[in-house]
């Protein structure tokens, strides 16, 4: 896992530290879904930037040239 | 949409070439070429036996009508056709015909004249295991071909290529009546003195079931004819229908000479070694029509010719009125610069751009354009013409105005001065002169948002009639362009044109920028005036023009392609930037921003005419492009100092900015990926007021907003005295939903 995905992070307002979990996305009319940390107490999430730039880009171009 | 089909009937791409118009073969030379310049020369020779039945006897004896239509001698001499018919001959080195595995047809055909005509016709219908019977009334076969090869030449020929076929041949057997001859078919290949057997009229079916004529002046003709009436021979026998044979092809295809390198034949005399025959064959320009996919980028790019386009993009916007899932022309259609230039080279005036715009707002107003790719710009519009940018005002209250100036949003986001000189200058020659600062709407246009233009448009009519119907002067042609389409009623100059018949004298300083290269922006093709103007004063600012595009082109800004399809916008502008190696000098502020994001030295005409970005020589070749913030914010002044310095008003303060630190990295990286600070400064109001964010252990902070449908991310740490952004990125993905 790489470096941020691996990082330790805190809800900062619940203090409890966010754990992977099923999320859902919209795009152009699909749905898709993948673990990415979450708060378990108010469900704040965070999507790290590998996964923002790399495989999401990704499936965004593919949705776009359909 | 159906309009564009119906143009591209005038399309000249399948168009056949001028030599194989003129050649009685109708042989498709530039297949013959194509093999020859990979020095094939069995695969040539191959081709020109399908072709020409007796190659050998053909590529010595034909007149040569090619060489007189071939477009090549308008500059030097004709492409050498026949020689390199003749090298195709002696070096293939397998000289054998196919033998066919046909069972016999079971129909006889008479053919009378076993000359060069007759002997063609026999080839054809033996391989296709006809029962044929040739009738000579002299003693040997070849006819007209002995006054001009040696025996061996053409007997040989005539052997090799019917080495596998079995044919009756009656020699000093004159037929003086066709009644004698018992034939499901009769070809009369009796050449031009022959007799005609009462029959008139030129090479074809008779009036009388059954029977066929030949003819040609010239051997080359007679073989030829031969070759095609044994097709039409063989149609009577299946049908029993008395056909005339195609009419030869003729060409539409327009060429423009002028433009052919001259490059004469290395040499005309004997025959052509290998490497020779291969050079000739480099000669041949392989004409077909091409002019679009030269110097459309968008058609190079993709390697699309128009008719292709029109087929991609139909089942793009009718999915499923093809099998298949093919939709697969969206990205192609959002990449259209629509610079005009593939209307403006085609020599049919076909317009694939306009058929673009056309499908972009299909796609638009279906919802099927994904929205990132234009989302950014509609945005940008959005902001030019708000509060914090739009201004509208005539030069004093409440007097009319003859004149407005229309600087365009980007000229003012490249650099406010460029806005408030020109006003000034054009206040000292023209007191009347209201300044009407915002976007022209061209972003709604190039996203196919037709009720956005629309709005943005009336806008502009209602505003320009509060001012009292005034003259325009623009300073971006892409504005003027928009104005003349889309508000025809407004009369409209362009700046530089304005100031060049003012006899305005710029300072003449830096020898350093004495060399430059004119970079005309697309759309100004038609503008040859513009175009002077903007010469003469460049020479008078003491600047010598020593390079030109050969067109208008495009910079890669026309149609906000660089979101929809970043590496074609990058290959583009990196086209531009390399058609000169001197710094260019531009006149239109997208045009200098984009080569200057690039780091292709480029001026702004205005640089020169008010001494701006000059003081330090070169310095202002290499003015930093401003980032898309960077742009915004010199909007914001540029409305704050034209309040100031011509109305003596502050602005009010709208703004309320957040301390905010960046390293010059991530200030680029934000460039790069075009995310604004004031978006990133909304996230950051929204993590600190909600409490909504996570922290790593070292206390940086993560949050993200969705703003529009962009959803941005940053990570950020307070500091003592505002904030300090270490990263962001953003997704076009929405969190939520199943
Ligand atoms: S320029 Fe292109 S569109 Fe125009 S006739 Fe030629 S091939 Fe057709
Ligand atoms: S240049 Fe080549 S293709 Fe064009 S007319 Fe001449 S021989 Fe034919
Ligand atoms: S308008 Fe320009 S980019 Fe678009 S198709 Fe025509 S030449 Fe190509
Ligand atoms: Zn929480």
């Amino acid at each position: 896992m790489s470096e941020s995905t691996a990082r330790k992070l805190i809800c900062y307002r619940c203090k409890v530290e966010l754990q992977p979990e099923k999320t859902y996305f919209q795009y152009l009319g699909h749905s898709f879904f993948t673990d990415i940390p979450k708060c378990p107490v108010c469900g704040l999430v965070y999507i790290p930037e590998e996964l923002a730039r790399g495989r999401m880009a990704e499936v965004e171009q593919e949705l776009e040239d359909k | 949409m159906r309009d564009f089909k119906e143009t591209l009937k005038n399309c000249l791409r399948e168009e056949p070439p001028f030599c194989s118009c003129a050649c009685p073969f109708g042989l498709d030379v530039r297949d013959l070429i194509s093999r020859l310049q990979r020095g094939s020369f069995n695969s040539a020779y191959r081709l020109f036996q399908n072709t020409v039945g007796f190659p050998a006897i053909v590529a010595q004896v034909c007149h040569r009508p090619c060489a007189a239509a071939c477009i090549r001698k308008e500059k030097d001499e004709a492409v050498l056709l026949g020689k390199l018919e003749q090298a195709a001959v002696a070096y293939a080195a397998n000289r054998r015909p196919n033998q066919y595995q046909l069972p016999a047809k079971g129909k006889k055909i008479a053919i009378i004249g076993a000359g060069p005509g007759g002997l063609a016709c026999a080839l054809r219908l033996t391989a296709r295991k006809y029962e044929v019977v040739l009738y000579e009334k002299t003693n040997r076969i070849g006819g007209c071909l002995w006054d001009l090869l040696l025996p061996e030449q053409f007997l040989a020929e005539f052997e090799l290529q019917l080495m596998y076929e079995r044919y009756e041949l009656k020699l000093n057997c004159e037929i003086n009546d066709l009644a004698t001859l018992t034939a499901d078919a009769i070809y009369i290949a009796t050449g031009p003195e022959g007799n005609r057997f009462g029959f008139c009229g030129a090479a074809g079916a008779s009036r009388q079931d059954g029977i066929f004529l030949g003819g040609g002046e010239q051997p080359a003709d007679a073989i030829a004819t031969g070759l095609r009436m044994a097709g039409v021979i063989e149609a009577y026998l299946k049908t029993g229908l008395m056909r005339q044979p195609e009419t030869r092809k003729t060409t539409r295809l327009v060429m423009d000479a002028a433009a052919i390198p001259f490059a004469p034949p290395a040499v005309t005399d004997g025959p052509l070694t290998r490497d020779q025959a291969v050079q000739e064959a480099g000669r041949c320009l392989k004409c077909q029509c091409d002019a679009c996919l030269k110097h459309c980028d968008l058609m190079r790019y993709y390697g699309k010719s128009p008719g292709r386009i029109e087929e991609e993009v139909e089942v793009t916007i009718h999915p499923g009125t093809l099998d298949g899932n093919g939709t697969v022309a969206t990205r192609l259609i959002a990449s259209c610069n629509h610079c005009d230039v593939c209307k403006n080279v085609c020599p049919q005036g076909i317009d694939t751009g306009a058929f673009l715009l056309q499908s972009q707002r299909s796609m638009q107003e279906k919802g099927a354009m994904p929205w990132p790719f234009h989302d950014f710009w509609l945005r940008d519009l959005e902001f030019s013409n708000g509060a914090d940018c739009a201004l509208v005002r005539p030069a004093a209250p409440g007097e009319r105005s003859s004149y407005f100036f229309f600087p365009g949003c980007r000229l003012g986001g490249s650099d406010p001065r460029y806005v408030t000189e020109s006003y000034r200058y054009l206040l000292s020659v023209e007191p009347e002169t209201a300044i009407f600062t915002g976007c022209c709407g061209a972003p709604a246009l190039w996203a196919g948002d037709q009720a956005l233009l629309q709005s943005t448009i009336e806008q502009i009519r209602r505003q320009w009639l509060d001012l009292g119907r005034p003259i325009a002067v623009f300073a971006c042609v892409s504005c003027r362009n928009i104005f003349r389409q889309f508000l025809p009623e407004i009369e409209s100059r362009m700046l530089y044109q304005v100031m060049e018949q003012h006899g305005f004298q710029p300072p003449v300083t830096a020898a350093e920028t004495a060399r430059l290269a004119v970079f005309d922006p697309c759309q100004s093709e038609d503008d040859p005036e513009l175009h002077r103007a903007v010469r003469v004063l460049t020479e008078k600012a003491g600047c010598r023009i020593a390079d030109e595009a050969e067109l208008p082109l495009c910079c890669g800004w026309g149609g906000q392609v660089s979101i929809a399809n970043p590496p074609y916008f990058a290959q583009v502008v990196r086209d531009r930037a390399a058609r000169s190696e001197l710094p260019y000098l531009t006149y239109c502020a997208n045009c200098r921003d984009v080569f200057a994001g690039a780091g292709k030295p480029a001026y702004h005409l205005l640089d020169l005419l008010f001494a701006l970005n000059r003081h330090t020589g070169r310095e202002a070749a290499y003015r930093r492009a401003p980032t898309a913030s960077e742009s915004r914010q010199n909007r914001r002044l540029l409305k704050k100092t034209l309040l100031h310095e011509f109305f003596k008003e502050e602005a009010p303060m709208s703004e309320n900015r957040l301390p905010l630190r960046l390293s010059p990295q991530t200030a680029e990286k934000l460039q790069r990926d075009l995310i604004l600070l004031e978006d990133v400064e909304a996230v950051i109001r929204h993590c600190e007021a909600s409490g909504e964010k996570a922290l790593d252990e070292s206390g940086l902070c993560f949050g993200h907003l969705q703003i529009g449908q962009m959803t941005f991310w940053v990570a950020y740490r307070p500091t003592a005295d505002g904030f300090c952004l270490e990263n962001a990125y953003c997704h076009r993905m929405s969190l939520g939903g199943e």
